[in-house]
């Protein structure tokens, strides 16, 4: 139903409830329609009005919808004076009207009544982020830089993610302000991002280069590049961080790969404890490896090839420099089939050791427990994202160890043809980063590594554009 | 004269689209050519002007008034809240939004929804009571809808005063529990065991062993009812563990007098070890033929989030066979998980006992799960497709490629 363009007596909503289809849940119908095409207040207000007379009382429900309709119009008052009524009539309110009231006032110049809502929410529940948001953002409109900071760290404190909206707000508003303490926070936010793998947007980016820029007398100068793959800053010269774990960072890692991947709730699960043990004996008396390969996922690189080809050329093209090869597999492929013939797995063999697990067994925990126990140097061939063992560990920071090790450590290959008279083709790798992808600073200079687009969803891909910012 | 056409078009939504939709008159057929009928409606229009009579703000004052004494007692009481009465508070607040919640809870389930971790684990929890008392509702309303049109016929039925003759006395439902139970008590000795690991407790939440449960009971049931049961084993089962609870909510006192063998025992304990197969959908062995001979043992688990390779970890510890049934083979898989429910692999196994037949068998995997039957095995299928790839391409390429594949090799390694 279209709701009316202007107020209604009593008989004409009458009227109109009537030639309703469903009349008991015609007042609710009307308010979601009204909130839908942003109706002149006055008429909600009528309505209300009717249905006061005609019951004696309004329910929860409408008054919370009521309310969305002041809050999108930005009525304040009206949002004060439905807040004062809901007092009255009940004992509390619950998180949908706080957060329609906490949104309303803060937008509007009674932003402080929207401070104490949100001591009055923190009684009853955690409130959501997007309540803080709605303070923090008011805060920093008002220049109470500090109380925004404190608001903040209140909501880390209670492990709430902020939005990159509030995040970015803070670079805003700080925009030519000066202070110490407050540069300090602004670099925690930075911190914050690196800490857990956070790249701005393009937007939230010129956020940063333009607070930077403002910061008087202190001469920051920026400049957007891309990085080269040796890692080093073509604007600055600068060398970016290298993708190494920290020496307890990879112990801490490669344990709770065998803990948590390896065996997990059940050793059984993924392999038995008498092939992990023959795994560890085998690695171990021909250790270091500087390449593993996944046998079986490269082999799939070409369909219309035999699988057992594919691996070969992988392990020819790898094998350069006499190049220690590990390939894993399973033990299917030793039977003498269409895909895997024997001579042919017969010749690799002399080129690289193989270790064949059982047919039931997941080999990707062997790929990460030989290259982890080959030492830093090492890298692994494979196509796998490698989703579902990164979702094994446990923490989130050991999550974050886990890719940063596998940015600097996964090799690619791609198959592409290399001319076109012969049917030729040769496989291209893909390196492992050689730098760290995450924000970074020396002091005097900020590498912020940035998305071009707003959302690029992709956890594997990593920005290529950066922002690069030096003090001069 | 267009802004005149526009005031006729507000007057007309807002005053005489009630009364037309009244009448049956569609918004968009009307008539704006009508004058007739427009114009009465200007005049009654006029004759009332809205904005001035009405008081936008008289609901204020109702739900202001009135309300004075109220206040005062909610403020002493707000003091001594305690966490529980807070809890229901907010649900009380979330029902009056229009949210999800039960109307009643008990206090066991507000302790129960004040332990969950997160705002959706809540959410989730306050929708399932909420669904669950719906239903509740609706049953009750049926059984009383239906004990109503009893009494009617009742009614009726003593009006005519018809009395029946049966050589029988009606004792059906009775005389079928003694058959029943004559034939399971028959398997105990000499039918085919069919063994239940309870082991995965702890596994699973406590609503996935409720779910478990009452999925084991319908199996027993089923079983007992068929031709010819199944010798049914509780193995590994804990006493005083979640799932005698709940098998103890469901049965009651009947419990003790099931005909089913329930122990603590490992499986491979009571029966000898090449004669079990473990059946879990994770396993890389197909079934081809129900084994008569063979000890089949089911998981006793509901995974809602899909756990894969536990049952096959345990098959695996104890150096068990395993195998999975063949769904592939028989089935166009549409969508789902290929692990079934207990109960419908209780009909499966049950139907292949009697009759070795699949496609009967697989008839109780849910229809939604499948498109339709194989008609021919897969295999098959699968060679007519290759037969028809290579009529496509002609077979000369295919060789062509082949020779260029193993010169290729042959270089790579002179190299």
């Amino acid at each position: 139903v279209q709701p009316p363009e202007k107020p209604l007596q009593a008989e004409e909503w009458n009227k109109l409830r009537e030639s309703f289809r469903s009349p008991e849940i015609f007042e609710e119908v009307m308010f979601n329609n009204m909130v839908r095409c942003n109706s002149p207040i006055d008429v909600a207000k009528s309505l209300l009005t009717h249905v006061a007379k005609s019951n004696g009382d309004v329910t929860y429900n409408l008054l919370v919808k009521y309310l969305a309709l002041c809050v999108q119009q930005g009525q304040t008052s009206e949002i004060r004076d439905v807040y004062d009524i809901m007092k009255i009539r009940f004992k509390i309110l619950e998180s949908g009207a706080y957060n329609l009231l906490i949104k309303g006032l803060s937008n509007s110049d009674q932003w402080r009544m929207a401070l104490t809502l949100l001591e009055e929410v923190k009684k009853i529940m955690i409130p959501s982020r997007t309540n803080y948001e709605s303070c923090i953002k008011a805060a920093s409109r008002h220049q109470e830089m500090n109380l925004a900071f404190e608001l903040y760290h209140e909501m880390l404190a209670k492990d709430l993610v902020p939005t990159l909206d509030v995040l970015q707000a803070f670079f805003d508003f700080c925009r030519g302000m000066k202070g110490a303490e407050l540069q300090k926070e602004l670099f925690g936010i930075l911190l914050y991002l690196r800490d857990n793998q956070i790249y701005p947007h393009k937007t939230f980016m010129r956020s940063i280069k333009l607070w930077f820029e403002s910061i008087p007398g202190e001469n920051w100068r920026t400049r957007l590049t891309n990085i080269k793959d040796s890692g080093l800053c073509p604007v600055c010269n600068h060398q970016l961080e290298d993708s190494d774990l920290t020496e307890a960072e990879y112990n801490n890692l490669r344990e709770r790969i065998i803990k948590d991947v390896i065996h997990g709730t059940d050793t059984f699960r993924k392999t038995s404890p008498q092939e992990f043990e023959a795994f560890q004996k085998f690695v171990e008396n021909r250790l270091p490896f500087d390449i593993v390969i996944d046998g079986l996922n490269v082999s799939h690189l070409k369909s219309r090839k035999m699988q057992c080809e594919n691996l070969f050329d992988a392990v020819n093209c790898l094998a350069k420099e006499n190049a220690r090869l590990l390939v894993l597999g399973r033990k299917h492929m030793l039977a003498n089939s269409s895909h895997w013939k024997r001579e042919i797995m017969k010749e690799m063999q002399n080129k690289a050791d193989f270790f064949f697990a059982e047919n039931i067994s997941e080999d990707d925990a062997f790929l990460l427990y030989a290259t982890l126990q080959s030492g830093k140097h090492c890298k692994f061939v494979t196509r796998d994202f490698l989703r579902d063992h990164k979702a094994c560990l446990s923490d989130s920071k050991t999550r974050h160890l886990f890719r940063k090790w596998q940015r600097g450590h996964q090799i690619a290959l791609i198959y592409c043809v290399k001319s076109k008279k012969v049917f030729l083709s040769v496989f291209i790798q893909q390196p492992a980063l050689r730098y760290d992808c995450v924000v970074q600073t020396t002091g005097d200079t900020w590498h912020i590594p940035y998305k071009d687009t707003f959302d690029e969803k992709y956890s594997y891909q990593v920005p290529r554009k950066w922002l690069c910012i030096q003090q001069k | 004269m267009q802004s005149a056409n526009v005031l006729l078009k507000r007057i007309v939504r807002s005053s005489v689209l009630p009364f037309a939709a009244q009448h049956g008159i569609k918004k968009d057929l009307f008539p704006l050519s009508r004058t007739l009928s427009l114009s009465l409606c200007l005049k009654q229009d006029n004759s009332c002007n809205p904005s001035e009579k009405l008081d936008l703000d008289a609901w204020k004052k109702v739900m202001r008034s009135g309300l004075q004494e109220e206040v005062s007692e909610t403020v002493s009481e707000s003091k001594e809240l305690s966490a529980l009465a807070a809890a229901r508070e907010i649900l009380e607040m979330w029902r009056l939004a229009g949210r999800a919640v039960p109307e009643n809870i008990s206090e066991e389930q507000l302790k129960t929804f004040m332990e969950c971790p997160s705002k959706s684990a809540k959410k989730k929890y306050l929708k399932y009571l909420h669904l669950k008392e719906l239903y509740k509702k609706n049953d009750k309303r049926k059984v009383e809808e239906k004990r109503e049109r009893r009494l009617e016929t009742k009614e009726q039925a003593s009006e005519t005063h018809e009395t029946k003759k049966t050589s029988f006395v009606c004792l059906w439902a009775s005389a079928m529990d003694r058959a029943y139970n004559w034939r399971v008590a028959q398997s105990m000795v000499f039918g085919q065991p069919l063994v239940f690991d309870m082991s995965y407790e702890k596994d699973m939440s406590f609503r996935e062993v409720a779910n478990t449960v009452r999925q084991l009971v319908l199996s027993e049931s089923c079983n007992r009812r068929s031709v010819d049961p199944f010798h049914i084993h509780f193995c590994n089962f804990k006493d005083d563990s979640l799932y005698h609870k709940e098998f103890i909510k469901h049965y009651k006192e009947a419990w003790s007098k099931l005909l089913i063998t329930v122990t603590d025992q490992c499986y491979t304990e009571v029966f000898p070890k090449e004669k079990l197969i473990y059946l879990t959908a994770d396993s890389p062995r197909v079934m081809k033929t129900f084994d008569h001979d063979k000890i089949y043992i089911v998981g006793s688990m509901v995974d809602k989030s899909i756990k894969t390779g536990v049952s096959l970890a345990r098959a695996k510890r104890l150096g068990l066979e395993t195998a999975a049934l063949p769904l592939e083979k028989y089935l166009l898989w549409n969508t789902g998980a290929k692990n079934l429910t207990l109960d419908q692999m209780m009909h499966i196994l049950l139907t292949l006992k009697d009759t070795g037949d699949w496609k009967k068998a697989l008839e109780f995997v849910p229809k939604r799960k499948y498109c339709g039957f194989v008609n021919k095995p897969v295999h098959e299928l699968k060679k007519t497709l290759n037969l028809i790839n290579t009529l496509k391409l002609g077979k000369r390429q295919e060789e062509v490629l082949k020779q260029f594949a193993k010169n290729y090799s042959k270089k790579l390694t002179q190299k």
